[in-house]
């Protein structure tokens, strides 16, 4: 029987394919097989992993959108190596505690011939806030003074609120920020595309459809050429760009493949040079990292499981629990992508890691000291529920966590739901079902308080019931030292608090992401992801191979 | 027959009603929240605003009394989750790619899977018979996802003979049409022998070969056409279903067509596209059956009493 699958189905492709052959007569027509000759017309093939599902920039909240967004504009700030921003469109900037100063270039342009003002950004930041736009992504800005209160205001009082909002262009070329507190991080934040400019005479002619790429005015690199829904995005070098020298790509064919075994088979038929680092699919990876082509990015991002405090009360079962888990075992055998064991919930890769870094919950499991943990237990919980979302991997994951629990004598059920129930069944308020629950976070800035500010006792993405209001103060201080290592010190704090030695461990991190890609040789030196998972095309040049 | 065709056509009214009301009712009972499709949790003022931007906030009758008012003005509302498009952008820019694959699926099917019923018929129990046969039962048993990935790894990666994916050339067009063809041909080539085999037993056959007519004439004239009448029944509202897009073949082969909506609205919550599709489909299905029972009564002229 065993043989007999395989055989049926070689007979049926090879009944298909004599089919296809006799069906249309000379099917003989080839796509290029070699990148090779290519190399030197500068052109680069990619494959998006889905379809932008907005290049308004005040509504991208997806990677798709965000890199696209991000090599057709000019933020003020990009990152550079060490995640440390690095001037863009700002020339320079100035802060003095709340106050952050933005000097802007004076050759900035968008593709209409307008310069770029600091105007633009008023504009565009304001109209992000607007409630009428409705924007998702508002609260990445409400760091700015004033911008949670127009967000959320009623339409009665909006005008007056708007006025309210801390960020007025002060001439042309100066854009004066007001914030909250001192967020000494917030330079970084504009790096992100919900900081990005518009041009609001485009966007107030065309309302909803001034992304179509007849209508767009941008200001980047490169200009979106073509949009074909679900199909394809071609972007052109901008050759006004006040940095356009140095771009070598001429044109970036990028098509939309959402099936990741699809992506990958036109990577290996040789019909595009890059993916977007959209993810492999798990099966093919032990093949796939193998090849020359296979490349790995660290990622700004946490695989986590949470424990819901009130069903499991004590920290020495969590700490069992956490302890029993074997990262690296789940990452070789289950996971797969190269992703490293996560001993904390601040990456590694992000700013001050190596100050915040706990040396408590180990990369491989420690049965020994697991079961140390779980006697001290009075009265432990031996049958619990561990939730999980249906996407791909988690199930996998779920049942080796599992088999490793069962090792302390605790049963353990795990259910499956659909994604945007899941997330509706969680909380808040947490919901009492729930023991165990898997979830990640990516980052949205690069710094720990993106991932630190999760287990305040008001945050909308804690669902463990931890709430300490020493944990709170510790992070409302945090916001409002600028001092780099200050600032280090008490996240340092923060995360010993939750997974220290003498921590409550309301969450038992499993791994930090990784970005996995397939990159064309030709391109390999210069294509690169950074751990916010973005992708500069500007620096892009394809090698002869 | 116009007043039946009216009285057919005044019916899909209160059936489109029921079926928004239905899928409404449906999206409104399932938990999820449109405008949260990551973890990250949203903010009471910005989900409050996105509710009051598309209505959410109103009562469920003001909302079904608003689309059902869209839907007969021919507006199918803005997407949810797609902020820059409507469904009208989603369905006028992607349909025409799913009609397009489902006709030529259709072709498939009848360019090979008709004959192949007709010889397997014409000479049963012969080797092409039983060949005609076998390849039917594969048709039928492979899934869609199965045909496609080994297509493309034979077609496309080893031989490189085709594009793996896309959807701009013709030869782009070969293989998801092919494998969404696969199992109408393989259903069309099973119908059409049995209806043959069947017929040919008939008296009037027996009458035509006492006659003297040439075989030739006998199939082609009296067996063929009157074989012919289940296949047109089946024909329609399966050519309604595969010109709707097919979800698994627009996403592996990279279609850009409105199959895969159907299941990427439903789970990102996206209730206008979901509603939208399934009034565009109810309405094609609605029109296939009644194109068959016109057709009907131009192929059998029995059936016409009957209706008018």
């Amino acid at each position: 029987m065993r043989l007999r699958i395989p055989l049926l189905l070689a007979a049926a492709g090879v009944v298909a394919v004599a089919l296809v052959a006799a069906g249309c007569g000379g099917g003989e027509s080839k796509p290029a097989a070699d990148g090779g000759k290519k190399a030197a017309s500068q052109v680069l093939r990619m494959a998006w992993g889905a379809e932008p599902p907005s290049l308004d920039p005040g509504l991208a909240t997806d990677t798709t959108s965000s890199n696209v967004l991000l090599n057709i504009m000019d933020p003020l700030v990009r990152l550079g190596e060490d995640l440390e921003p690095v001037p863009a469109l700002a020339e320079s900037w100035d802060v003095d505690g709340k106050v952050v100063t933005f000097q802007l270039r004076d050759d900035g342009r968008w593709t209409n011939g307008d310069p770029v003002t600091a105007h633009d950004f008023e504009y565009a930041w304001k109209r992000t806030l607007d409630p009428k736009l409705a924007a998702d992504y508002a609260y990445q800005l409400y760091g700015i003074a004033g911008a949670e209160e127009y967000n959320n205001a009623k339409p009665a009082q909006a005008t007056a609120l708007r006025d309210g909002v801390g960020v007025k262009a002060l001439d042309d070329r100066t854009l004066r920020v007001t914030l909250t507190s001192a967020q000494p991080w917030f330079v970084q934040q504009a790096a992100h595309h919900s900081f990005l400019p518009v041009h609001k005479a485009t966007v107030e002619a065309h309302g909803a459809k001034w992304t179509e790429p007849q209508n767009i005015v941008t200001n980047g690199p490169f200009k979106l050429a073509d949009w074909k829904h679900d199909a394809s995005i071609t972007l052109v070098k901008n050759p006004d760009w006040r940095n356009a020298a140095d771009v070598n790509l001429d044109r970036v064919e990028g098509r939309i493949i959402v099936d990741g075994t699809t992506r990958v088979q036109a990577f290996e038929a040789g019909e595009v040079d890059a993916l977007d680092g959209g993810g492999l699919p798990p099966a093919d990876m032990p093949r796939l990292k193998d090849l020359p082509e296979y490349e790995k990015y660290p990622a700004l991002g946490t695989y986590y499981y949470g424990f819901n405090l009130e069903n499991i009360p004590d920290v020495n079962q969590r700490r069992a629990m956490a302890f029993a888990i074997d990262r690296q075992s789940i990452i070789d055998n289950v996971a797969q992508a190269d992703q490293i064991p996560a001993t904390g919930m601040v990456p590694k890769g992000m700013p001050g890691f190596g100050t915040i870094e706990q040396d408590f919950l180990p990369p491989r499991a420690d049965l020994e000291k697991a079961k140390e943990f779980m006697a001290k237990v009075e009265d432990p919980e031996r049958k619990i529920t561990l939730f999980y979302n249906d996407s791909p991997g988690h199930k996998e994951i779920a049942v080796a966590v599992q088999s490793m629990w069962k090792e302390l004598g605790i049963d353990t059920t795990i259910k499956a739901q659909e994604f945007a129930q899941f997330l509706e069944f969680l909380g808040p308020p947490p919901n009492t079902a729930v023991d165990v629950y898997r979830l990640g976070w990516i980052a949205d800035y690069a710094d720990p308080m993106n991932f630190l500010e999760l287990w305040t006792s008001k945050s909308g993405n804690n669902n463990t019931n931890f709430a300490d209001p020493a944990y709170d103060r510790l992070i409302e201080k945090a916001r409002n030292t600028p001092n780099d290592q200050q600032r280090y010190a008490l996240y340092r704090q923060a995360e010993a608090m939750l997974t220290g030695p003498n921590g409550a461990l309301p969450i038992a991190p499993i791994y930090w992401y990784t970005y996995t890609n397939l990159e064309r040789e030709s391109v390999k030196d210069t294509f690169h992801i950074n751990p916010l998972d973005q992708f500069d095309l500007s620096k892009v040049a394809i090698e002869e191979a | 027959m116009a007043a039946y065709i009216i009285r057919r056509l005044i019916w899909t009214v209160p059936v489109i009603l029921l079926v928004i009301l239905m899928t409404f009712g449906l999206m409104k009972q399932i938990e999820g929240n449109p405008f949260r499709q990551t973890e990250r949790a949203v903010p009471a003022a910005v989900q409050a605003n996105l509710e009051r931007k598309f209505s959410l906030d109103r009562p469920w009758y003001v909302q079904y009394g608003n689309y059902v008012k869209g839907v007969a003005t021919g507006d199918l509302g803005p997407s949810l989750v797609l902020r820059d498009r409507t469904v009208n952008d989603i369905v006028e820019e992607q349909f025409p790619n799913s009609i397009e694959l489902g006709l030529l699926a259709f072709g498939w099917a009848v360019l090979l899977g008709v004959p192949a019923g007709v010889l397997a018929a014409l000479k049963p129990n012969s080797r092409f018979d039983y060949g005609a046969m076998l390849f039917s039962n594969i048709g039928f048993a492979l899934p869609n996802f199965l045909v496609a990935t080994l297509l493309i790894y034979f077609v496309s990666v080893k031989w490189g003979l085709l594009p793996t994916s896309g959807w701009t050339s013709w030869q782009h067009k070969i293989l998801p049409s092919f494998t969404l063809g696969l199992v109408p041909m393989a259903y069309f080539a099973r119908l059409v022998r049995g209806t043959m085999l069947e017929t040919l037993q008939q008296d009037y056959v027996r009458t035509a070969k006492a006659k003297g007519l040439r075989r030739r004439r006998i199939v082609t004239v009296h067996v063929l056409r009157n074989s012919l009448i289940p296949v047109v029944t089946a024909a329609a509202p399966l050519l309604g279903y595969i010109i709707t897009g097919s979800f698994i073949v627009e996403n592996i082969f990279a279609v850009p067509g409105i199959g895969r909506y159907y299941v990427t609205a439903v789970s990102a919550r996206d209730y206008s596209v979901v509603m939208g599709l399934t009034v565009l489909l109810s309405i094609i299905v609605i029109l296939a059956n009644l194109v068959v029972d016109i057709l009907y009564t131009v192929l059998d002229p029995r059936t016409r009493e009957a209706r008018t």
